[in-house]
């Protein structure tokens, strides 16, 4: 018998597995603070649901346990699809899931105590940063050796952004959670802002972006069943990306007493994101054209297409919030965590599951236990992730503008609690998405009916 | 262009340092911050309750920074890069749930904390910070010691003002709690207390104030008036029981422009906040007018001196009776309705 790790795609699969548990998980705690900040007493004095506590756990649960295991599994299985070859050690790629899934567990276990660094998405204890470290170098390594022994030579779109994204974070990962400081994973006054806020946006930027860009452009050729559209659009994407939004991580604190040079290059560069923003969608879409229908009916290509709309909507918002006018408005309230979820859920979460049940059959050769059931979650997922949209973006405007006409927070404070119950409210509908997704997988895992996929020839460039 | 491995490979490596080398080490080296002039180091327990602070997720509901277009709490200074010398994590913040905490220090007296972090709805009725008694009382003791940290310099001298007017308040306050009233209202300035509450305490003006009381007064001075809201056990002097002031108008008539001068001012020393910041001069009117009416049983609404009527008041009698000296009256039943 063959033991997992030797089997092929295996470690792809618990991937997607811990992404579809650590969605449910996640949300669970999105919800404990959603509660909370509409009856505070909800859960009183109880440390471990506390609001400081149980929000660090949504959020590092969501993006680290969700919307990142899910892409790297659909990668794991895509990179070497698209290479012709087997991911040059399996073993190892069990390594990282394990190193990597043990850094998302210290979440609910370390934050609940109140082990936590504190900052802003770089809280993980020092320990779990060096998981990370870990599995990021390990995935590096192994995609860097897959790429080399490949048996197509040609290199697709979806393999540089997979690849890149470790090489990436193997830096950024430890620079922005200065990890050389194990006692508070921090540098002192204003350049410990500074760093973690290049490192807080290398994260979607450089982790998030890439995985779910990559994910669609492996995704969308394949169901439209037509080449890519243009390998030049995919280049300029792919460079403007990293030399971009390297840049912007000042744009999260461009009201704070940071150098002004700082601010203007954060403000110019979240501008001229458009660039690869505008390349990417161009390309994804005019390769799906007089294909739409193709892939609308696809229950995974329907995730993907929404997620890349949902990407549309976040990065025009993004570039306008990041316009100091505009800030002093949308700043520090709920605005941008309207921002926040149409981002990582939207963008990235809604492409993340549409590869996910696009690969899945593929892995397990299974065919999907109930596609209906795709379709049930992408309608409860849209439906609670617009209202949160609609919810929070109003909510943050009443503060926003309240606070610039001289009310006092705790003046706004009196008008939220209609929204921050509809929001509660909305999140039940992402929670009983996340129930619908995590049954469909382990029932097509387990009681699928088996097939042998049809040969879809991997997606390629006109060149 | 072509995209082989060795391009994309070495080449995303490349663009990234290039960037970082921007973003991070250029900062690094060339960021040579000097402390500001209200800069100084923490104390051993400051520190400690910093670390609370950081690990206990304060900072997803609190900033660490004042902007120009600030108008609450701290804006009397904007944020310097100095301020954050030492600090780490720095923890400017991106979210205000509660208000900015970076000029916290001395905007009230340790009791108020404690009776706060206990359960925030002691002191603000509405509030949606947690309760922090399961931390301990050791852990509220060095958090208050932060928060009363935060401002630095600044907050040291309001500290001290606290501290100061802290002890005077008690000296009155262990004798009795006429002669505490009595030195109370001495320290108010002589143009506000022969001053009516100018305006009428209709049905609608009642309503608001009962609201605003709702929302910011009840915790500490109950739902009665009586002093003895939730926060009452852990505060040093006890809020204020309203009816005394039946003993203690002014000429025997007037309490209005006392109340006003109080509730915008508040009394440093005492868990007794401003409210400046929060109520602008109708709504605090109404609130005292609220007050007088529910709790005291009088209002010096509208008597006179009275000057031009505000355009846009009704017509209405005040038919209040004051009560004698002793805080009694002929009439029980004063409301005049
Ligand atoms: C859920 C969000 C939330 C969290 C978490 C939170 N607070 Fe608050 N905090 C608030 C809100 C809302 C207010 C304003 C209402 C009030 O006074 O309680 C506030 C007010 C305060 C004030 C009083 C400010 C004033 O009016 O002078 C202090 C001090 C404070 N918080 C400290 C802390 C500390 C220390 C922690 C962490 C141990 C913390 N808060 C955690 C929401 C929060
Ligand atoms: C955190 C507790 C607290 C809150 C909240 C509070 N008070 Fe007070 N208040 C006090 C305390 C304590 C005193 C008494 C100080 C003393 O006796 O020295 C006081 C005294 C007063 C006085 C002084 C009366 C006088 O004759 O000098 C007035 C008026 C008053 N409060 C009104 C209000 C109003 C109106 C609100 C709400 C808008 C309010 N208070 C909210 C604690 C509070
Ligand atoms: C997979 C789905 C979700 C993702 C990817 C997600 C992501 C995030 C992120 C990134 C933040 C940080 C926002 C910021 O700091 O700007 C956040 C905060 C938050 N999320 Fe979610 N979220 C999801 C689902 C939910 C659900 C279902 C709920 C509620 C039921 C929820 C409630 C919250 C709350 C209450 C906060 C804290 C907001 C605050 O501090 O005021 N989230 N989420
Ligand atoms: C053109 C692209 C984008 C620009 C210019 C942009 C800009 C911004 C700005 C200015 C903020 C700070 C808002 C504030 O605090 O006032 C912000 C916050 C945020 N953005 Fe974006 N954004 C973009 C795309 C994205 C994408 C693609 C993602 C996710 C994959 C994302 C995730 C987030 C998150 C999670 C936050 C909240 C950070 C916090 O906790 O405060 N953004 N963005």
């Amino acid at each position: 018998m063959l033991t997992p790790a030797q089997k092929t795609n295996s470690a792809a699969l618990a991937f997607l597995a811990a992404g579809s548990i650590w969605l449910l998980v996640g949300t669970l705690y999105g919800l404990v603070s959603a509660i909370q900040l509409v009856a505070p007493e909800f859960f009183n004095n109880i440390a471990w649901l506390m609001f400081g506590r149980s929000r660090p756990v949504h959020v590092n649960t969501v993006i680290y346990g969700f919307v990142i295991n899910m892409l790297i599994g659909c990668g794991l299985y895509y990179m070497p699809a698209l290479l012709k070859c087997r991911l040059w050690s399996e073993t190892m790629a069990w390594w990282s899931f394990v190193l990597w899934n043990l850094a998302v567990i210290s979440g609910p276990v370390s934050f609940a105590y109140g082990y936590s660094q504190g900052r802003e998405y770089a809280e993980y204890i020092w320990s779990a940063d060096l998981a990370i470290t870990g599995a990021v170098v390990l995935l590096a390594i192994n995609s860097v050796m897959t790429i080399l022994n490949r048996k197509e030579n040609f290199l697709y779109v979806a393999v540089w952004y997979f690849v890149a994204t470790f090489l990436w974070t193997g830096f950024s990962y430890p620079l922005g959670n200065v990890i050389w400081h194990p006692s508070t994973g921090a540098m002192t006054g204003l350049l410990d802002s500074i760093i973690l806020w290049f490192y807080a946006h290398n994260l979607p930027g450089l982790v998030l972006t890439p995985l779910a860009t990559g994910a669609a452009y492996y995704v969308i050729p394949r169901v439209a069943r037509t080449p890519l559209y243009s390998h030049t659009l995919s280049v300029i994407g792919f460079w403007t990306l990293v030399a971009f939004y390297t840049h912007i991580g000042g744009h999260h604190i461009i009201q704070a007493p940071i150098p002004s040079w700082m601010r203007n290059i954060a403000v110019v560069h979240s501008m001229v994101m458009a660039v690869p923003v505008f390349t990417v969608l161009a390309n994804l879409w005019l390769t799906m054209r007089g294909a739409g229908g193709r892939v609308l009916a696809d229950p995974a290509g329907r995730f993907v297409v929404a997620g890349s709309i949902w990407y549309l909507i976040t990065s025009i918002q993004g570039s306008a919030q990041s316009m100091p006018e505009l800030q002093r408005v949308t700043h520090l309230n709920n605005w941008t965590i309207g921002h926040s979820h149409i981002a990582v859920l939207g963008f990235v979460g809604f492409i993340a599951l549409g590869c996910m049940w696009h690969v899945l059959p593929l892995i397990v050769r299974r065919r999907i236990y109930a596609p209906r059931l795709i379709n049930m979650q992408f309608g409860l997922l849209t439906t609670g992730l617009t209202g949160f949209f609609v919810v929070l973006t109003a909510a943050g405007l009443i503060e926003g503008h309240g606070w610039y006409n001289g009310e006092t927070v705790y003046r706004t404070l009196a008008e939220m609690p209609t929204y921050m119950g509809l929001r509660a409210a909305f999140g039940m509908s992402i929670i009983a998405a996340a129930v619908v997704g995590l049954y469909n997988f382990c029932m097509t895992v387990w009681r699928g009916e088996p097939f042998t996929p049809e040969y879809v020839v991997e997606p390629e460039e006109d060149l | 262009m072509k995209m082989t491995p060795a391009i994309v490979i070495i080449g995303s490596i490349m663009a990234f340092w290039a960037s970082m080398s921007v973003m991070v080490i250029m900062p690094a080296i060339t960021l040579k911050v000097e402390p500001s002039e209200i800069w100084r180091p923490m104390t051993a327990e400051e520190q400690e309750g910093y670390r609370l602070y950081v690990r206990n997720g304060c900072s997803y509901c609190h900033s660490q920074f004042i902007r120009v277009m600030d108008w609450d709490l701290g804006a009397e200074r904007i944020a310097q890069a100095g301020d954050y010398v030492d600090r780490g994590p720095d923890l400017m913040g991106s979210k205000r749930t509660g208000p900015d905490l970076s000029q916290e220090g001395g905007e009230h007296p340790d009791d108020w904390h404690l009776a706060h972090f206990t359960n925030p709805r002691n002191t603000s009725p509405i509030s949606v910070m947690p309760s922090f008694a399961f931390l301990g009382a050791d852990s509220i003791r060095k958090l208050t010691a932060f928060v009363q940290f935060e401002g630095m310099l600044m907050a040291d001298q309001r500290v001290e003002r606290q501290r100061h007017w802290k002890e005077a308040a008690l000296q009155t306050y262990g004798k009795d709690l006429d002669s505490h009233v009595q030195w109370l209202h001495a320290m108010v300035p002589e143009v506000w207390r022969p001053m009516p509450n100018p305006y009428p305490a209709l049905e609608a003006d009642l309503a608001r104030g009962r609201k605003i009381y709702q929302q910011f007064c009840i915790g500490c001075h109950g739902p009665v008036g009586d002093g003895r809201g939730q926060a009452a056990g852990f505060l040093n002097p006890m809020p204020l029981n309203f009816t005394v002031l039946r003993r203690h108008l002014v000429d025997n008539r007037y309490i209005g422009g006392l109340l006003y001068y109080q509730i915008m001012n508040g009394i440093t020393g005492t868990a007794m906040p401003y409210f400046k910041k929060s109520l602008e001069s109708e709504k605090i009117w109404d609130v005292a007018n609220y007050l007088a009416v529910s709790f005291i049983g009088y209002s010096d609404a509208n008597i006179e001196p009275t000057g031009i009527d505000a355009s846009y008041e009704p017509r209405w009698q005040n038919r209040f009776q004051a009560p004698d000296g002793q805080g009694l009256s002929d009439e029980r039943d004063s409301v005049g309705r």
